[in-house]
């Protein structure tokens, strides 16, 4: 994965006190073009970071950037940004072509802009056909695209994503997730997902930031992460215990899990001195397949 | 990018479409900041008021008000028309039928009404329906948004207050003898019932904004709009007339629909029907501008200061 060497998002040790509660604390990350996730429990510090990134509260301390841009000075910025809120935010009496327009134009795009690009939004976004019902009849599905909708009509360079398959039905949360894989890699709009589903997060992120308690637990590629965490799972019909010795000889550390064995972080070298080890401890061998873990577990090792 | 999608041969003739898919394509253009957002703040506010992008049952109420108050505009002036034509030229004005400035008078009521209804539809929906969350987000602060749904009010307000006038003083023209002479004779009636009406307008627009910001829910900010602007007329006026004297006076200066009537009948240079009674008229010009000039910037000012700092 290529670094690019000026980052679309900078949190720049980041601290925000509200009265005696610290809701972030000296938190620094950079975000790069792509798709990042952003995890945390709730109280984690997500919504603040990402509404510090908006410009809607500055920081106590340290400095968000966005675009090249400090966010809590310049708000013109926010034209180049999108959000999508987690919580109802849609007019119910306009239809979507309608409100997509006004939102545009709300951007900063002129009028007769500002109705093309809803039109060719909506039609990404799958709702080209239902754009001129009103957005009260709409289904939650429906909904969600809308309120994705809003958030790409300006073309932003970079979109803020929270929760977007909140509320949606496992067909309506694949489409939405594949639709969020499309903004960055159809339409060119670097993403900032925010969420607490880590399987939404695992199967859509390039990269992810998770957020406890304030502070910033871990950074990097999703891949890294998912590779950090694999292991080989070894189960055998019996001598397990001369396994486990043979294996220990062999400087393998080894952890007993349920009925078998797992080897944590294994390099390509290992699995010849599993053999090996097999081979010596005469345990005839049932099943033998690497394993990865979570993203769940990020939270455990915190 | 272009997807060969389908091609159709008609009758096998060799005559060919084909579908091109365009895909995704970035804006390159202009960007007009935040100049545009307020602009698309205010016109979005204009047709939230009259209902315009929305279903019928949002015109309704907006276009029947305006309504009534052009037909009382409208009656008023078939009734000094008629007089002139039946009792001689001048005869309107002779027989003191009521003109500009007791329309204010006359229509007061119905303007405020107009104004509960109107006020809560611009403000209470985006905040109960969430769609300020993502004004907010925009290139733009809480006091633009809530600057630019001012004027909009503002701006349907004088439409509804002005219009009636428009139509009185054509009718009163048309139905003089002498149309001509009419217009030389009352051309100032056109900026006096400007004037007034932007007191009314200026008026009406931060109390009933200012109601309209305390609550989510459209139906209540109505009511008490509605108990505020018409309960307290009867109730003042009652009131200060069984004390009587300097209390009585100020209690008559809380009729908030006589509030605007008496710096209308500054501008007119006589009192309307409707204030000439009011106790409140006793403490004179200056201090019914100024009490006047409090009741309008205050609630505004007040508005303002709780939009500004306002956060999703």
């Amino acid at each position: 994965m290529t670094v690019q060497p000026t980052p679309l998002l900078s949190a720049e040790r980041l601290t925000k006190h509200y009265k005696n509660v610290v809701a972030l604390n000296d938190v620094s990350f950079h975000i790069h073009d792509g798709i990042t996730g952003i995890l945390g429990e709730n109280g984690a510090g997500k919504s603040t970071a990402i509404k510090i990134f908006l410009g809607l509260i500055t920081p106590t301390s340290g400095k968000a950037v966005v675009l090249g841009e400090n966010a809590s000075e310049n708000i013109g910025v926010r034209s180049r940004v999108g959000y999508m809120p987690e919580h109802d935010c849609l007019p119910s009496q306009v239809s979507a072509a309608e409100f997509l327009t006004h939102m545009a134009e709300t951007s900063g795009l002129p009028p007769t802009v500002a109705r093309t690009r809803a039109a060719d939004t909506l039609r990404h976004t799958g709702l080209f056909e239902e754009r001129y019902r009103a957005i009260g009849g709409y289904s939650t599905g429906m909904k969600q695209r809308v309120k994705l909708g809003q958030a790409l009509v300006h073309d932003p360079a970079f979109v803020f994503l929270d929760e977007p398959t909140a509320g949606l039905d496992p067909l309506g949360r694949e489409e939405m997730l594949e639709l969020v894989r499309k903004t960055h890699r159809e339409f060119g709009i670097s993403v900032l997902f925010s969420s607490h589903l880590m399987a939404d997060v695992e199967r859509t992120c390039d990269r992810i930031i998770v957020l406890q308690g304030g502070r910033l637990v871990e950074s990097g590629e999703v891949q890294q992460f998912t590779k950090e965490t694999e292991t080989v799972f070894i189960e055998v019909d019996t001598n397990r215990e001369e396994l486990i010795t043979a294996l220990q000889r062999r400087g393998i550390a080894v952890a007993v899990d349920g009925s078998g064995l797992t080897i944590e972080g294994p390099d390509e070298s290992v699995y010849d001195q599993i053999r090996d080890a097999l081979v010596e401890s005469e345990a005839p061998l049932r099943r033998l397949a690497p394993r990865r873990r979570a993203l769940t577990e990020l939270f455990e090792r915190a | 990018m272009t997807a060969p999608a389908a091609s159709r041969t008609d009758s096998g003739k060799g005559r060919e479409g084909t579908v091109f898919d365009i895909g995704y394509r970035n804006y390159t253009g202009v960007r007009e900041g935040i100049g545009r957002s307020r602009r698309a703040i205010f016109k979005d506010g204009i047709r939230i008021a009259l209902g315009f992008g929305r279903g019928g049952r949002a015109k309704i109420l907006p276009w029947l008000f305006i309504t009534v108050l052009s037909g009382l505009g409208l009656i008023m002036a078939m009734i000094a028309g008629a007089a002139n034509r039946l009792a001689g030229p001048g005869a309107a004005e002779r027989l003191n039928l009521p003109s500009h400035n007791d329309y204010y008078g006359i229509a007061a009521t119905i303007m405020f009404v107009f104004a509960s209804v109107v006020a809560p539809e611009l403000l209470c929906r985006d905040r109960r329906e969430g769609t300020i969350n993502l004004y907010l987000v925009r290139p733009l602060g809480g006091s633009d948004y809530i600057m630019a749904r001012w004027g909009a009010f503002m701006v349907v307000f004088l439409f509804a207050a002005l219009l009636p006038q428009l139509i009185l003083f054509l009718g009163l023209a048309m139905g003089d003898p002498v149309p001509l002479q009419y217009l030389k004779a009352h051309w100032l009636d056109v900026p006096r019932f400007i004037g007034a009406g932007l007191v009314m307008t200026a008026f009406t627009t931060g109390l009933a904004m200012l109601t309209a910001s305390f609550t989510t829910r459209r139906a209540y900010a109505s009511v008490f709009l509605v108990g505020l602007f018409l309960i307290t007329t009867p109730f003042t006026v009652g009131l200060s007339q069984e004390i009587g004297g300097k209390v009585g006076q100020w209690i008559s200066m809380f009729s908030l629909l006589n509030i605007p009537l008496h710096v209308s009948d500054v501008i007119f240079g006589a009192p309307g029907e409707l204030t000439e009674q009011a106790p409140a008229r006793a403490f004179g010009s200056a201090a019914l501008i100024s009490w006047y000039a409090l009741w309008t910037l205050g609630p505004s000012v007040i508005l303002w200061w709780r939009y500004r700092r306002l956060t999703p």
